[in-house]
């Protein structure tokens, strides 16, 4: 930590949510992650077991400490991850394992290398993706044993203990997904805008952040300030004045929210309908497992969009059909009957994943994406759509697909998705013969072509952050464009409407899933549409459903 | 010696959570209790060992149980098996 002051600043950027935290800064730099300290001091075989012994103790009792921490701040659940941690530097195979190596004239050091290497190679080589991911688990635990052998307690879990305001150049999102969740105060990143997927991320977990604030100093690395995402501005080293005028705001802003709170926890269980008797459902968007829950404790009657990426990011290889049906049927079980709209892969543009091995493009938003990589590829598509029927076995899932422009794309999906049926009857695997199929319309193309997709579909489900960038021809992510989106959304409500007349003609349902759905402004126009259903994230579920109930 | 079978109900097969829960489980009786899938052994008190089998949902486990207990332990783990290790989470 930097014990000279820095001076005082204040930068500007674009602020997602409306929050405001003050902490320390903390600077993210790829790729930092320290190598075991390795000494040669002994090879007594005795002596080395004896040292681990007394580290392993050590150690022992670190994790033990950090499963009492867990389970105050993230519960019983994520807390067992120490449970096993703790299992796992108990675990007898592992014991003989660093025994035989002491024997062997290895130092203790040596002897907790060779053998987490011996049993993380024997989990990634199992085969199966989560147990697979164990083996970081076991690198964890030998990281936390070298470093009580060491006796160099790099005070890291100290370090780490106090939440911060995390600083960037970027996050990508699956980096951001990453992140520890309970220790980032908020998000400060040089580049990046408020539509990014990192900043929707960010909005989806309730934190706040501001992008596109240019780069700072690193030497305030570890200095304090005050992000306030409602302004738009970032206080570096804030003087006392600053700080106190903060903290009023703070105090402010608490009071309100306890307020709006406490009047939408009310409305929560109700459902949400207009005062002229139109029904509206509240769904929430969500990109992981986690998120089931706290979309279900804000009252969400369902989930309009599951991004099902999350599965295919921070991985190495394509996820088998196992770990795609495991993780879909685990969501179609916590729902418990409320419907969950799973959008088949929409990878390319400004998500990418290294082991694709999709070629750069000049224009990624146009490019080779979603859909359009499904179908070049079917075996990709096919391992998805196997996994989501299975898993319909489990609760209420439906089937959407992304980016369509043409009726013979959603043919051909259909032909696709009837094939896996076929190949799953012959495997006598269970199955809902009849699941819920709809497109997300998102393309100006197809709106125009709403009436003969619509006679193909059960549903749609706009998707107004792409049908904005290539109906309005604006970047999303360019910041010079933001104005322009903001000031036009007329043609994109226009659109909306035209093709809820379509899917509702044809005995259909029609949702919104981009971000104008939590647009309150725009709620009583949704209302008079006649859409069928909002779908939010998770923060802004109680909010609309409020709103609902206050239209005409 | 006893011997009885389970499939395996959990959807995420038997990861990290259910074998810390069945090897601590098993870690009371005396009986050297071998938990057997497919070509594949393990300890059934042993964490790192059960996970090694990388047994999938529908994985039939075949315990065989010997040992003074080998009565008592047999009926518990099979007891234990049906009911803690439908779960949901993942982990």
């Amino acid at each position: 930590m930097k014990t000279e002051k820095q001076p005082n600043r204040i930068l500007n950027g674009v602020g997602v949510g409306t929050r405001r935290v003050s902490g320390r800064l903390k600077f993210f730099f790829r790729g930092e992650l320290s190598q075991p300290h390795k000494t040669n001091i002994s090879h007594d075989g005795a002596q080395e077991w004896s040292r681990l012994q007394t580290a392993l103790r050590k150690t022992a009792e670190k994790i033990k400490a950090l499963y009492e921490r867990a389970l105050s701040s993230v519960g019983e659940d994520a807390a067992q991850i120490f449970e096993i941690h703790g299992m796992l530097l108990e675990d007898e195979d592992f014991l003989d394992a660093l025994r035989e190596e002491t024997e062997r004239g290895s130092c203790a050091e040596d002897a907790v290398e060779g053998a987490t290497q011996r049993f993380s190679e024997m989990l990634s080589g199992l085969g199966d993706d989560y147990l697979s991911a164990r083996a970081a688990d076991m690198r964890d635990v030998a990281r936390q044993l070298q470093q009580s052998l060491s006796g160099n307690e790099s005070n890291e879990h100290d370090r780490e203990k106090t939440p911060f305001i995390l600083v960037a150049d970027d996050l990508s999102p699956s980096e951001t997904v990453m992140l520890e969740k309970s220790l980032i105060l908020g998000f400060v990143t040089f580049r990046g805008t408020p539509n990014s997927h990192t900043a929707i991320l960010a909005r989806a977990m309730g934190i706040p952040a501001l992008v596109s604030v240019g780069a700072i100093d690193p030497l305030y690395d570890g200095s304090p300030a005050l992000l306030d995402a409602a302004e738009g501005t970032l206080t570096l080293s804030p003087t006392e004045e600053q700080t106190s005028v903060f903290a009023d705001k703070q105090k402010k802003d608490d009071r309100i929210a306890e307020e709006h709170d406490r009047y939408l926890r009310s409305l929560m269980n109700k459902p949400a309908v207009t005062r002229g008797g139109h029904r509206m459902l509240i769904y929430a968007n969500i990109g992981n497992v986690e998120e089931v829950d706290a979309a279900l404790s804000n009252g969400a009657d369902g989930i309009g969009l599951l991004r099902s990426e999350f599965l295919y990011l921070g991985t190495d290889d394509y996820p088998t059909e196992e770990t795609l049906f495991r993780a879909y049927s685990d969501i179609a079980v916590r729902m418990q009957g409320k419907r969950t709209v799973i959008r088949t892969l929409d990878i390319g543009a400004d998500k990418r994943i290294p082991y694709f091995g999709l070629p750069e493009e000049e224009n990624p938003a146009l490019g080779f994406r979603a859909i359009r990589i499904c179908l070049a590829r079917e075996d990709l598509f096919k391992t998805q759509l196997r996994a989501i029927l299975r898993a319909t076995a489990h609760g209420r899932l439906s089937i959407m697909l992304p980016m369509i422009v043409s009726v013979d794309e959603v043919r051909q999906s259909k032909r696709i998705l009837e094939e896996c049926m076929q190949e799953l009857r012959r495997e006598n695997k269970r199955f809902d013969p009849k699941p819920e199929f709809g497109i997300m319309i998102e393309t100006p193309a197809s709106v125009i072509m709403c009436e003969e997709l619509a006679s193909e579909v059960d549903f749609f489900s706009v998707g107004t952050n792409d049908l904005m960038q290539y109906t309005l021809a604006a970047d999303r992510q360019n910041p010079a464009l933001a104005r322009l989106c903001e000031e036009n959304t007329e043609p994109i409500l226009r659109m909306i409407a035209t093709a809820a007349d379509a899917i509702h003609r044809f005995g259909g349902w029609i949702g919104i899933c981009g971000e104008l759905a939590a647009e309150l402004h725009l709620t009583q126009r949704f209302a008079d549409m006649q859409i069928d259903e909002l779908s939010v994230s998770v923060p802004y579920l109680l909010g609309v459903r409020g709103k609902v109930t206050e239209c005409r | 010696m006893k011997e009885f079978t389970y499939k395996i109900e959990d959807p995420n097969g038997m990861h990290a959570r259910p074998a810390g829960m069945l090897a601590t489980f098993a870690k009371q009786f005396h009986a050297d209790i071998r938990v057997n899938a497919g070509e594949k052994s393990a300890d059934g008190k042993r964490l790192l060992s059960l996970m090694s089998l990388g047994a999938v949902h529908g994985t039939e486990l075949t315990f065989c149980i010997s040992g003074d207990d080998e009565d008592t332990a047999a009926a518990a783990l099979e007891a234990f098996c049906k009911e803690k290790m439908k779960g949901n989470t993942k982990m």
